[in-house]
């Protein structure tokens, strides 16, 4: 009998990474999880590897007719759900001075726009006593080079942590944000060049207090405490990142 | 059910409130447990409801930190979690605060739990954590909690370079902030009416239109005390959204 026996979970950008990870570490417990993704070919593997407990769905988290669409397959699949993991995102990046508008409104349309409006549309579904978590990140409190847009995106989607989570407490809903540091799922090399991604990789290990990368499963981890364990908790934004945005 | 078989945990001020609702999760997890407190009564209270599997240790959190230290080796070796959440508070205006009340407050809030983390080191291994507590009230401006929330503070802010300082160590540090929480000790410290009167307004006041249960805070020790394990450094508040909405 698992922790979450009798959960059901709906998570975006559950495809790769810390949405995927978190999806396995629900099922494990016993948990029925909902994923998201954009790409057919990585929405049909991430199905296959997690099996009989997990729905994947193709959708596109900055079309609002596909989210949508993603409420009504959530509600013909679940009915209700548990908790709402926004976990959707895409990283950036660009120097301040080489960001194309073109970049920025993809950014904020994936990473602040859709998140917005997946909880708009999905908050009805949430059981009382069901809870939202929104995937930020440390940058939206530092300053890093070439992150001005990531950052943005994240800050203002860590406003909404706080806001959601007045306006949903009426419902017995609870808000709150995860943020993550340097979460090791193999994001970096996917998306630089590989010389790039070794010298950020190494950059981060010898930056980070614990001077190592974290886990996918820390972050899954937490996930898990503010869905079900958080009971007091609304607003909060807790920071999985070995230290580093604290010491 | 999270089982913390084999685990050797400390908890100040362990025998009421917060405290005594992790020691139980802790003990009906498996894990051995000591707990710490000041009062006949609470300490008795405490043995009674956790049972032959905690130590329940009369303790000065001031005076009596050598000799806390010195038991907890003699019957754990080491120890794998240290909770330190013994506290005091003495609701006075700037105006009415004597400096007796000023010491007391920070002897116990923030001095105890800085020697006490200090002569503790030695029994901490790589992969052990620390849970300090600390209030929401350090991030506000209640009226009468002046001393109260800079103690506090304090302790927020050791929060940051015990994490720093003990990372070679491999130990994690990391606090829990509490907002209102129904341990009964309002009704235990001050008249029946003015208790309830407070509370109800405390409850009006906050987010959730409740106050939280202690269990609620325990589970946020449990959870950086041994699943947060890329965490450290960092103050999780448990307050119904009083401090963050």
């Amino acid at each position: 009998m698992g922790r979450y026996e009798g959960k059901r979970i709906a998570i975006t950008g559950g495809t790769s990474g810390l949405g995927l990870a978190t999806a396995q570490h629900l099922i494990d417990e016993g948990a029925r999880v909902l994923i998201t993704g954009r790409t057919p070919s990585a929405v049909a593997a991430a199905g296959r590897q997690l099996g009989d407990n997990a729905v994947a769905v193709e959708s596109d988290t900055s079309s609002l007719p596909q989210i949508d669409a993603l409420a009504d397959r959530v509600k013909a699949e679940f009915g209700t759900v548990d908790a709402l993991v926004v976990n959707a995102g895409i990283g950036s990046f660009d120097p301040f001075d080489a960001v194309t508008e073109q970049t920025y409104d993809e950014v904020f349309a994936i990473n602040t726009k859709g998140p917005f409006f997946t909880v708009q549309r999905l908050a009805p579904l949430i059981s009382e006593g069901g809870s939202v978590i929104l995937n930020t990140s440390i940058a939206n409190q530092t300053g890093w080079p070439a992150l001005s847009v990531y950052s943005a995106s994240k800050a203002a989607l860590r406003s909404m942590a706080r806001t959601f989570g007045k306006e949903l407490l009426p419902r017995n809903i609870r808000v709150n944000a995860i943020s993550p540091g340097s979460i090791d799922t193999g994001k970096l090399e996917k998306e630089l060049p590989p010389e790039r991604a070794a010298e950020l990789r190494a950059e981060f290990t010898a930056t980070n207090p614990m001077g190592r990368w974290g886990h996918p499963d820390e972050f899954a981890r937490a996930v898990a405490f503010l869905a079900f364990d958080a009971t007091f908790m609304v607003g909060i934004e807790l920071v999985i990142d070995g230290g580093l945005s604290q010491l | 059910m999270t089982t913390y078989e084999g685990k050797r945990v400390v908890i100040t001020g362990g025998t009421s409130g917060i405290g005594l609702a992790t020691a139980k999760a802790l003990v009906d997890g498996g894990a051995r447990v000591l707990v710490t407190g000041r009062t006949p009564t609470s300490l008795e209270a405490a043995r009674g409801a956790l049972g032959p599997g905690a130590l329940v240790v009369e303790s000065d959190a001031v005076t009596g930190i050598d000799a806390l230290a010195q038991r907890a080796a003699a019957e754990f070796g080491e120890v794998d979690l240290l909770v330190l959440n013994a506290g005091v508070t003495l609701a006075a205006l700037l105006e009415d605060t004597t400096e007796a009340q000023y010491d007391e407050q920070f002897d116990i809030n923030t001095k105890a739990p800085f020697f006490t983390l200090q002569k503790f080191l030695p029994l901490m291994p790589a992969g052990s954590a620390v849970v300090l507590t600390t209030t929401v009230s350090n991030v506000k401006g209640i009226a009468s909690t002046s001393v109260y929330s800079a103690t506090k503070a304090a302790l927020r802010s050791m929060t940051r370079t015990f994490a720093r300082e003990l990372i070679p160590k491999g130990i994690r540090v990391n606090a829990v902030s509490p907002g209102p929480i129904d341990t009964g000790i309002l009704e235990r410290s001050m008249p029946l009416e003015a208790a309830r009167q407070f509370i109800a307004q405390v409850t009006a006041d906050n987010p959730m239109q409740r106050m939280g249960e202690a269990d609620e805070v325990a589970k946020a020790i449990l959870f950086l005390g041994f699943d947060a394990t890329y965490t450290t450094g960092t103050e999780l508040a448990v307050d119904g959204g009083a401090s963050q909405l």
